[in-house]
Parts: structure tokens; sequence; C-alpha cells
């Protein structure tokens, strides 16, 4: 099992490379099992046959902590566990695995690199400043990629229990609130430094154009998104730009 | 070192093509994001300060997307690519970062739409491999696996034609020299500015983040009024 780690590993940052709606990551899922799962296909060719199929089924989860899963599944098909338990399981790691997951990374981690980079470059820190965020980030992406799949391969059945006790759901917690007061502190910043050098004219119209947006979002909920008012907002711009005499 | 333009259309390419496949299927190391893949498609320019203040911006639109499983939300990544070009060729920033944002938004919802058409297609190719699949066959999850990526760096690849074809197409009609256009750029950065935080007061809810915002957006203006 131990033998087919590192390709497993590495083929979890594909685990959505197949995603569609009927089985979500479910193929990605089943391709980084099968390096785990070679020494069952020589101890018991009857258990890997079935592995294989269940291995592939519907899955979804945060792609960075699908390796829990994958690991705690792969255990417990070396531990014999009855399929139907693995099924089970299979289901009940769905959801913990995606809200957290998207909790520390999507909602937490991603917007808080993001903000960072950009009051780096409303510093005018340098390019090197934005790599090193860029690696940082992906340091951490690794290590809990790596981490995932060595707590799903320890804990098998057990992986509920082991999740939970970790760092990962504090760390989910605090991961929010960082990126709130990044996101926040970027906020002035980069009104300054893109709207800064505009005439009081164009000052004026960039501040009334973030309140029609914040209004419009207010209001009209989320038929109004980001885009959809950007896009009216801008094609209105442009119209009135190129068009008026 | 200044490339080509062979070579400088090449590497674009290559680079859109990445940062697009880089969203869901691989690695997913945030090259998609606007700000970084703008840092590099401006590295490949040899135009840096342009390129992140397009990056900057439509990463403001882009703090606004959870992109969370199923969910159906823009591709940032080739087209700012594209908008980079554009302002890269359309001479100073306050008069072309408004339409190049522009630019960007276009492409970015046609990447949301062919991402939901590739989805399908895996979904299609799944279907007609239901046999194998029902067999265990290491094989057939493989082919489908390989099928998925190949696929989505076809897609990512088109976008990326796309958005350079429409960046030349608007750098041929652009008039650098009318007024307006910095009106343009205001709505833009108002636009994105409305886009993040509207993005994070819906993040923060009520809590604990939303106190962390405003501390945050507080430090942000100490920091200007210190500046």
């Amino acid at each position: 099992m131990t033998s087919g780690f590192l390709r497993a590993f590495l083929r979890l940052f594909a685990v959505q490379g197949a995603w569609n709606y009927e089985r979500l990551t479910g193929i990605g899922m089943g391709y980084a099992a099968e390096p785990l799962l070679e020494d069952l296909k020589v101890s018991d060719p009857g258990r890997h046959a079935e592995a294989a199929v269940r291995s592939a089924e519907y899955f979804n989860s945060h792609p960075y902590l699908a390796g829990a899963a994958l690991g705690a599944l792969v255990r417990a098909e070396y531990d014999q566990v009855p399929g139907a338990q693995l099924s089970r399981l299979r289901t009940a790691l769905t959801s913990p695995l995606g809200a957290l997951g998207d909790q520390l990374f999507w909602a937490g981690l991603v917007p808080a690199t993001m903000a960072a980079a950009g009051i780096v470059v409303t510093l005018e820190w340098g390019v090197g400043a934005v790599v090193a965020l860029f690696a940082m980030y992906n340091a951490v992406h690794v290590a809990t990629a790596w981490w995932a799949l060595r707590t799903g391969l320890r804990s098998g059945m057990r992986v509920g229990t082991a999740l939970s006790e970790s760092w990962l759901p504090p760390a989910a917690a605090r991961a929010g609130l960082v990126a709130g007061a990044l996101v926040g502190a970027l906020l002035p910043q980069a009104a300054a430094w893109l709207l800064g050098e505009q005439p009081l004219t164009g000052l004026a119209v960039g501040l009334l154009t973030l309140a029609v947006g914040l209004a419009a979002s207010w209001v009209a909920g989320p038929r109004v998104t980001a885009v959809r008012f950007g896009l009216g907002a801008l094609g209105a711009a442009v119209l009135l730009a190129w068009g008026l005499p | 070192m200044t490339l080509g333009p062979a070579a400088t259309i090449t590497a674009l390419l290559g680079w859109g093509t990445l940062v697009g496949v880089d969203l869901v299927s691989v690695p997913q190391a945030l090259l998609s994001r606007p700000l970084f893949a703008a840092l590099g498609t401006g590295m490949i320019l040899g135009d840096v300060p342009t390129a992140l203040r397009v990056g900057l911006v439509l990463e403001l639109f882009a703090l606004d997307v959870l992109p969370v499983g199923a969910s159906r939300y823009p591709d940032y990544g080739a087209a700012t690519v594209g908008a980079v070009v554009f302002a890269d060729g359309a001479g100073a920033w306050p008069q072309s970062l408004g339409v190049a944002t522009l630019l960007g938004l276009v492409i970015a919802t046609i990447g949301g739409w062919t991402l939901q058409w590739h989805r399908a297609a895996s979904g299609r190719a799944l279907r007609n491999q239901a046999a194998g699949l029902a067999a265990g066959e290491a094989a057939t999850v493989a082919r489908l696996q390989w099928r998925g990526i190949s696929g989505d760096i076809v897609r990512s690849l088109f976008l990326t034609f796309l958005t350079l074809l429409a960046a030349g197409l608007l750098l041929a009609r652009f008039q650098e020299d009318n007024p307006r256009l910095v009106v343009v750029t205001a709505v833009a950065v108002g636009a994105g500015l409305s886009a993040a935080l509207g993005g994070a007061i819906r993040s923060a809810g009520r809590g604990a983040r939303l106190w962390a915002l405003t501390l945050g957006t507080a430090v942000g203006l100490l920091v200007l009024v210190l500046q």
C-alpha cells in the first residue's frame, strides 16, 4: 500500500480532472486510488476488483482534502471492511471534507492570500513579494494534501475522528478572520492605488459606481452578481465614452 | 530580454492554457487567480506594472466568487491574459484599464460557460464507458481521467486564443486619446471594489469575521493616511 503513496499523492492534484455531474470527482478518486490498490491485486484479486469499482464511484469533497477520504477508503479495503460500510463512509465524508476545505481554503486562505498579494502590489513591494505569497500558499496546499492522505491511510474507518481532533477545524475557523481582515485592509489601498491618479470626476464616478453596485446587490440579491453588474456598468460607460460626439 | 512576436504569442497561448487548466483540473495552485495570471502575462510582455493594475481590478471581481463544487463561476485565467495584452498595447493605463476590464469580464463569463460544456462532455464520455467502469477496469478510469484533462487543455487553449483575438481586434479600433476613457476606468475600479466589498460582507455574516473586516478596513485607511 505504501509503495504507491507518492504516485497516488501526485495524482490527487488532478482529482478534479474528469469532473462531471454524474460522479463529480469520482473518476479522479479512482485514478488516484489505483497505485495504492496494487498490492491488493496480488494478495486478494477478488477484493481488488470490487475495490476498483468502488473507488471510482460518486464522490465530492474539497480537492486538497480528498486524500483523507482516499487514504481511509483504501485502508478500509485492505482491512476487509464490508462494501456497504465503505459506501456509507464515502457518503459520510463528502460533506465534512467539503465544508472544512471550503472554509479553510476557498473562504479563508485563498482570499487572504490574494488580498495580501493585492496589498503588496499597492504598496509596490515588488514582484518578489507577490511570488513569495504564491509560494507560501502552495506550501500550505501541498503540505495539507500530504497530511490528508497520510491521515486517511493511518486512520481508515476512524478518519472522521482523526479529522475532527486535528488542527483542521480550528484553523478553518481562524482562516476566515484573517481573510476578512486582509480583504478589509486591501479595499482602501486598492481604491487609492487605482483611483488616486484620476481627476476629481473620475474619483467621483468610481465611488458612485461602488455605491450603486452595493445598493444593486443589496436590493436585487443574487440576481445581480458582481460580474453582471460590472458588465452592465462598463458596457454603458464604454458606449457613452465611444458613442457620444 | 524581449521575445519576438511569434515567441510572445506562443508563450501567451501556453500561459493562458496553463492558468485555464489550473482553475479546476490540475494543479489548483492559484495560477488562475487574476493577480497571478496577470503577473505571468506581464512578465511575458515585459510590462509588469500595467499587468498588475489589470490583475488587481479583475482580482477584486474574483474575490466575490466562492468556487465551490458544482457551482457556476467565471473563468478569469485566460480572460486576464487577454485583458493584460490589451492594456499593454493600448497605451497609458488610466485610459485602457476600463476597456481591458470589460474584455476580461466578457471572456471570464464565456469561460464559465465553456466549463459547463466541458463538464457535460466528461459526463457523456463517462456514460459511454459505463461497462468498463462497472467491471472496475483501471484502463477505463485512466482513459476518462486523461480525456477530461485533455478536454480542459483544449478548452483553455481555445479560450486563450479567443481572448487574444478579441484583444487584437479591440486594439485595432482603440483610440487612446479619448478623454472619457478615464471615466470608464473609474467605473471598472468602482465596480470591482463593490464586488470585493459585497463578497466580503456576505462572507462575514454577523459574526467575528465582520469585526475582522471592519478592523482590516480601518487599518487599511490608517496606512493610507500615514502614507
